[in-house]
């Protein structure tokens, strides 16, 4: 699955959030996915299966055809690990 | 012999250099051939994109400049652009006197005299932020450079400067960062720390931590800044909308169609030059992300691996959403500050730094936060304020008396250093550089 993270510049937070997904994943074993950092201005029109985006971007992203993850906290990794599964879940559900 | 000639113009070349360190740090991942195949080539890409956007943003801001020569007479002041990027990556690309690859090799060995710092001393903390990894090891090897150094003194001591840096900064904004967070899990990794600093202790000065700003509601209306495109394209419409009225209001639409616009009509000349300079912004950031994509990765693999548990010094929107209104304040007073300080600059003839709505939201915003949490709503109003108004003094200082050398002849024409981690420290080296006559 292919997971863009986003931020305004495209390498500040949503690179942080890169790593963070990836300490995640690396730790509860998942494996076969690809997290790419995303500027706001050039995220759209490309193909990614999940977003993920800190929740005061909300305004920026409505209107996604893509699911979005919004993270609240950035830095709490129990928050990023218990919604980011979920939406993974739920995408290979369908 | 003419094979080994091309290596080694090959492997100083910066892009190949920061191809290099991609390529051992993606080895050191244990990447699967084709992941580090790609990942070094895009690292290399990177730089050679970064070059091509700032080619495009220079271009678009020489006729800005030269309309405000015109526009405003003798005696006047100078305008110059405060972008730590387009700095580092207009030297970087311009590579004279390979200034390039010593930036490149103080990236990788101020980080690892920052991790093994790290790992020795008390200071638990390990520098995640990629663009301010690569625009501090930029500063400190153009400021040693500057001086006449060898490449490899350049790169040692500024090796040194750069990791005591990434060690020391996030150790500073410790007791603050707790405050904001509540906890010790990350820290403060951006070069703003030294004017966060100082919005945080004057917050403490006049304000009260218990009256927060987050208290009260606030609109989130001034939220779109956070992209890019729109907030540098606003700015730099007015820009060189008031650069071109005051350059018509000189020589008249025909002088300036005349001398400057080659023909085009003035205000869609002005138009077209705000616009294709955000336009090369983005294609430069498009640079710097490649760049850095595969080293920051690779930078913290390491470091997990050497100091386990270390806290990790992270850009500076990890804190907006703990203080969403003191943001919001911060790009206020901010704004307030840059103007203030612009006008306040322009009196005593100093180089004017144009206004950026980065500095607003991303430096005044955090500012804000900082003075917040010392001093409540009336420290984050100070410490917005400060970042703009005591900033755009400090900056331009380090313009007019050319801290960091000529930077114009290393290729950043009409660009300045914004980030005070390298300037305050860039500053006292060369002045004690100037004491020793050098």
């Amino acid at each position: 699955m292919k997971i863009a993270t986003i931020c305004g510049m495209g390498f500040g937070t949503s690179m942080m959030l890169k790593l963070f997904i990836e300490d995640v994943f690396k730790a509860k074993g998942i494996t076969g996915h690809q997290v790419i950092p995303w500027d706001l201005g050039t995220f759209k029109g490309q193909q990614v299966d999940l977003v993920v985006a800190p929740t005061d971007m909300k305004s920026h992203l409505k209107g996604s055809e893509t699911k979005v993850v919004y993270i609240k906290n950035l830095v709490d990794k129990q928050e990023i690990e218990e919604k980011i599964v979920a939406a993974i879940k739920e995408l290979e559900s369908k | 012999m003419e094979l080994f000639k091309v290596l080694l113009e090959l492997i100083t070349l910066p892009a190949f250099i920061l191809g290099l360190i991609a390529l051992v740090g993606l080895l050191i991942q244990k990447k699967s051939t084709s992941e580090v195949i790609v990942g070094t080539i895009k690292t290399i890409l990177g730089l050679l994109i970064m070059s091509i956007g700032i080619g495009a943003l220079i271009n678009a801001l020489i006729p800005i400049q030269s309309m405000f020569q015109v526009g405003i007479p003798a005696a006047g002041f100078e305008t110059f652009v405060t972008f730590d990027e387009a700095v580092v990556g207009a030297v970087q690309s311009a590579n004279e006197a390979n200034i390039g690859a010593a930036i490149a090799w103080t990236m990788l060995f101020g980080y690892i005299i920052h991790l093994v710092l790290a790992r020795v001393t008390k200071f638990k903390y390990v520098y995640l932020t990629g663009h301010m990894i690569w625009i501090h090891a930029g500063a400190f090897a153009i400021l040693f450079q500057s001086f006449g150094l060898s490449l490899f003194w350049t790169v040692v001591l500024a090796s040194i400067v750069d990791g005591a840096y990434m060690t020391l900064a996030p150790a500073l904004a410790q007791p603050v960062m707790r405050k904001i967070i509540g906890n010790d899990s990350i820290a403060f990794g951006h070069g703003q720390t030294l004017l966060n600093m100082v919005g945080a202790w004057v917050g403490k000065l006049v304000g009260d931590p218990n009256d927060s700003a987050e208290d009260a509601e606030m609109p989130d209306s001034l939220n779109f800044f956070r992209d890019m495109a729109i907030s540098i394209s606003l700015i730099m419409v007015v820009v060189a909308l008031i650069a071109v009225i005051l350059a018509v209001l000189q020589i008249g639409i025909a002088g300036v169609q005349e001398t400057i616009s080659g023909g085009q009509n003035w205000f869609v000349f002005a138009l077209l030059q705000a616009l294709g300079f955000t336009a090369g912004v983005l294609v430069l950031l498009q640079g710097v992300r490649m760049l850095i994509a595969e080293i920051v990765p690779a930078f913290k693999g390491v470091a997990d691996k050497l100091i386990p548990g270390a806290i990790p010094a992270l850009d500076c929107p990890v804190i907006y959403p703990f203080a969403p209104n003191s943001l919001i304040i911060g790009l206020i007073s901010g704004t307030i500050g840059q103007v203030l300080g612009m006008v306040g600059l322009a009196l005593i003839g100093w180089p004017v730094p144009l206004p950026s709505m980065i500095a607003a939201f991303f430096a005044s915003g955090a500012g804000a936060i900082f003075g917040n949490a010392t001093g409540g709503r009336r420290g984050a109003w100070a410490g917005g304020f400060i970042w703009g108004f005591v900033g755009w003094f400090m900056i331009s200082f380090a313009y007019k008396f050319q801290v960091f050398g000529d930077l114009a002849g290393m290729g950043a024409i009409d660009l300045g250093f914004t980030v005070p981690d390298a300037i305050i420290p860039g500053i006292v080296i060369w002045l004690i550089a100037k004491i020793f006559g050098v």
